[in-house]
């Protein structure tokens, strides 16, 4: 029963971050906030993809899932698909893992 | 219904990235003490990974109320993602709104945003992203908590790279100009600083929000 009481809180605070600029900007807003929130999803991809690649363990190294990412960045340029970038850095990864890298 | 669909066979190849990480936090639950069924309940009702590895952590070691609390500063990425996709959202009913916030995690939000950049989004692609999601974590958790024993580390198999790659090649969508390359190697800096140096997620936070402010900055010196 505590539990699920910790499950309940946990899921309102997760829920009021997810929905409060949801439902704070919904009408109008102003044009230099539009403007701003227009390079939000890059910044917020690059922050989300950088130490996923280069600091997986924590610390900075250019290891397998920097190389693999680098394979999957070449892929996402050129076709600008996911699944396809997906399996090439996955394909990368086990490749040079297997050569002992 | 098209974009439902859509939107949740577009979190197909996300899949694995799911399971790996839902089967490692129900193997973790069982070891601090959950059982199965609470295990399952916990991603059911709550659905945000990273708050759900992190309160295991802690769950022994504290209360309630630290748990609940770390869990509300581990997500403070979403309000940067709301507002994000909120200009995308406008006039639709609130219960629309309401509803698409309830699962929004960092990959369905990803897949929904760049689809609304290319301009074939809609509200209810961003349902089905968000149901695709919020269907394999639950389901995978309570696996890996029925099996229960010692699962492999994710990043041993390259399963952690499911994620970042998938990020990348949705990254594409918004690399438009000079202005984007240097939002996005200048927030990718900044997340390496960050990640060495803050708690959790804030380097998401800090690096999204600088990197946008960034971007912003670049546009007006060019309008100037």
């Amino acid at each position: 029963m505590k539990k699920l009481l910790i499950f309940t809180g946990m899921a309102l605070a997760t829920y009021s971050t997810r929905y409060a600029m949801i439902a704070a900007l919904g009408r109008e807003m102003p044009p230099l906030l539009r403007q701003w929130l227009r390079y939000v999803p890059v910044a917020v991809l690059a922050a989300l993809i950088a130490p996923a690649a280069l600091a997986p363990q924590g610390d900075l190294e250019f290891g397998l899932h920097a190389w693999a990412v680098l394979a999957g960045a070449a892929v996402a340029w050129c076709t600008r698909n996911v699944l396809l970038t997906i399996l090439s850095g996955m394909t990368a990864f086990w490749l040079l893992r297997a050569i002992g890298m | 219904m098209r974009d439902f669909r859509r939107g949740l066979l577009a979190t197909l190849p996300l899949a694995p990235g799911v399971v790996a990480f839902g089967l490692l936090y129900g193997v973790m639950a069982r070891q601090v003490g959950f059982s199965p069924w609470q295990a399952w309940a916990m991603s059911l009702i709550v659905h945000a990974g990273s708050a759900q590895f992190t309160a295991l952590g802690m769950w022994e070691a504290t209360g309630a109320i630290p748990i609940i609390l770390t869990t509300l500063v581990i997500n403070l990425r979403h309000l940067l993602m709301g507002a994000s996709v909120a200009p995308h959202l406008r006039g639709l009913h609130p219960l629309w709104k309401a509803l698409l916030a309830l699962w929004m995690s960092d990959e369905s939000y990803a897949l929904a945003i760049a689809e609304y950049e290319r301009g074939r989004g809609s509200h209810r692609y961003f349902l089905g992203a968000n149901v695709g999601i919020y269907l394999a974590w639950p389901t995978s958790g309570l696996l890996g908590a029925l099996v229960g024993t010692a699962i492999p580390d994710p990043g041993r198999y390259g399963l952690d790279l499911v994620f970042p790659l998938a990020f990348l090649g949705l990254l594409t969508a918004f690399l438009k100009d000079r202005i984007s390359l240097a939002v996005a190697l200048g927030a990718g800096g900044l997340a390496l600083l960050g990640a060495d140096l803050l708690p959790g997620k804030w380097y998401v936070v800090v690096a999204g929000l600088l990197g946008s402010g960034l971007g912003l900055l670049l546009e007006k010196v060019k309008e100037a």
